[in-house]
């Protein structure tokens, strides 16, 4: 047995770092340093050392990176993207995903893969999280327009809850709309009027 | 018929005619969608044009060829039929170094050679005091900042490694690394300088027309493949770009232009912050050109470039690489420009010549 590979993830979002990390040691990989974007990135990554950095596309320090392989002198051992000219595929699920890895020279393709397939599909697992937490917070704040509207509606027309539920439902049914959106017309009208 | 052409860009003021193109419907008359995609890195430029998830992108010139000669990680055969404009990259220093350089020439504004030299002084002093070296911050290895930054070094003979360090710095980032102390000055492009200044984290030593008038800057890059199999789509854009080029060379669109290059760069940049660093104010622009015949993809500029990157060791120096980079320039699948090009003019010797672009870059090893 080959000997742990130390991993870097450069990533300024802690969440997605933190799931990423986290699929990188169930497959077995103690040795994984997180490293939030600073301005002195390449000092951390001397230090650190890493066979592999894994680095969010959106992050601008990608091209902090490109000089690796460019100064020598700047790193301990070269680096390199991995890319295999030959792996379409690879390339475009990487871009799909989001995420680019970069490796120390010489370290075998079938080392390196493993990890970046885990990358890609922690960065996908992250990507659907936070779909899901964005349409919650969005459900959550329907919700909270709906109550104050149907409380405006009790109010101006003295009708109990179920009532102003009820119109509201009409309302928006008969208008072709979400119960949203005629909760949030509702609130601005009473803005307005009020 | 009509066609929808991908381009990425990064979010600099000299993607301007991309969106000039795009606003003015100068692409939409000839029939082409522009779908303009913004980019955090040039990385990611590269990497996202190589493998075909653009048609184009506005590149660093020397990107473009490094990639076309496999010096940039991922190696693909890319054209630039037309350049995007000329000029428009400034140096700017830290406050305390713009003090001590300017103790040291004894006159504000001191020219290149002078600031070179007084720097030359401050590192070795530095050096004498056990202190690291000054470290100055350009944005990509292969990009036209680091090889003016390279240009001004070289004037005082100040050596790259022992005196100053020179580290990729993402440009949203350069302000306030200098502002930490990180840095002590960079070579960047529009609107960083500007907003370094106004910040108060800098000064702006040189503009980049001080160091280097006329000097490349960014391309239209396309894969070569692509581009000859889709000529009709190449010539409109670069037709789109040239009549965006003639609109924005025009006095009258002076405002127009400042307001949509400041839309260009991002939030938080306003018109203001722009109109200093288009073309023509004397000595307070940074020069930046776009006009007609600074969208020439002339290969003598691919040469200049070629050079520089050999000087800075980057790759070796054979007629046979000279002649590969020179012919990722295209002009011929570009716009007809008539106007003269104009040939990169450094501030000292020795200076350029396509037809001798050994001797060029002999003479630019020799110091």
């Amino acid at each position: 047995m080959s000997r742990d590979l130390r991993i870097a993830v450069v990533d300024k979002n802690p969440l997605r770092a933190a799931i990423l990390e986290e699929g990188l040691r169930a497959a077995g990989h103690r040795s994984v340093l997180r490293i939030e974007e600073t301005s002195n990135l390449l000092e951390r990554l001397r230090a650190i050392d890493p066979d592999v950095i894994l680095i969010d596309l959106e992050s601008p320090s990608r091209d902090v990176l490109e000089q690796m392989f460019v100064v020598s002198r700047s790193v301990a051992r070269p680096v390199a993207m991995f890319v295999d000219q030959s792996d379409r595929e690879m390339i475009e699920a990487a871009i799909d995903a989001g995420v680019s890895a970069y490796v120390v020279d010489g370290l075998r393709k079938d080392r390196v893969k493993p990890i970046l397939d885990t990358a890609i599909s922690r960065f996908y697992a992250f990507a659907k999280l936070k779909t899901e937490l964005e349409a919650a917070k969005s459900q959550l704040e329907e919700r909270k327009l709906i109550e104050r509207a149907k409380a405006l509606v009790m109010r101006a027309k003295g009708i109990p809850e179920e009532q102003a539920y009820a119109l509201m439902r009409k309302v928006a049914m008969n208008e072709n709309k979400k119960l949203a959106e005629v909760a949030r017309s509702i609130i601005t009208a009473a803005e307005l009027l009020g | 018929m009509r066609k929808s052409l991908r381009i990425g860009y990064v979010p600099l003021t000299d993607a301007a005619l991309l969106h000039i193109a795009k606003g003015q419907g100068f692409a939409a008359a000839r029939g082409l969608d522009l779908e303009l995609v913004p980019e955090p890195s040039w990385a990611n430029i590269r990497d996202k044009l190589a493998a075909g998830y653009f048609d184009a992108a506005h590149m660093l010139a020397p990107a473009a060829i490094a990639v076309s000669l496999g010096l940039a990680q991922v190696k693909a055969e890319l054209v630039a039929p037309v350049a995007l404009g000329l000029n428009g990259n400034a140096i700017t220093v830290s406050k305390a170094l713009y003090e001590a350089i300017a103790q040291q020439t004894g006159e504000v504004p001191a020219g290149p050679q002078a600031t070179s030299q007084a720097l030359k002084r401050i590192a070795a002093k530095r050096r004498g005091a056990g202190e690291p070296p000054l470290t100055f911050g350009h944005v990509f290895p292969f990009s036209t900042h680091h090889y003016q930054l390279r240009l001004w070094l070289r004037s005082g003979q100040i050596d790259i490694g022992e005196d100053v360090r020179l580290v990729v710095v993402p440009p949203p980032y350069m302000v306030d690394t200098l502002r930490k102390g990180s840095l002590d000055g960079f070579c960047v492009g529009a609107p960083w300088n500007s907003l370094a200044a106004s910040a108060g984290a800098g000064v702006i030593l040189h503009q980049g027309l001080e160091i280097v008038r006329d000097c490349p800057e960014k391309v239209l890059a396309f894969r070569a493949g692509w581009a000859h199999a889709h000529a009709e789509e190449v010539h409109a854009i670069g037709d789109a770009i040239g009549e965006a080029a003639r609109w924005a060379g025009e006095r009258a669109n002076r405002g127009s232009v400042a307001a949509l290059l400041s839309e260009a760069a991002g939030p938080g940049v306003t018109p203001a912050t722009i109109e200093p660093v288009l073309a023509g104010g004397r000595g307070a622009g940074a020069g930046l050109r776009l006009d007609e015949a600074a969208i020439k993809a002339d290969p003598a500029h691919a040469l200049w470039l070629y050079a520089q990157m050999a000087a800075a060791g980057q790759c070796v120096f054979s007629e046979t690489l000279a002649q590969a980079a020179a012919a990722v320039y295209a002009p011929g699948l570009g716009p007809q420009i008539t106007a003269p090009s104009a040939i990169p003019i450094a501030f000292e010797p020795p200076q350029f010549s396509p037809s001798d672009v050994h001797g060029y870059f002999a003479a630019l090893r020799s110091k």
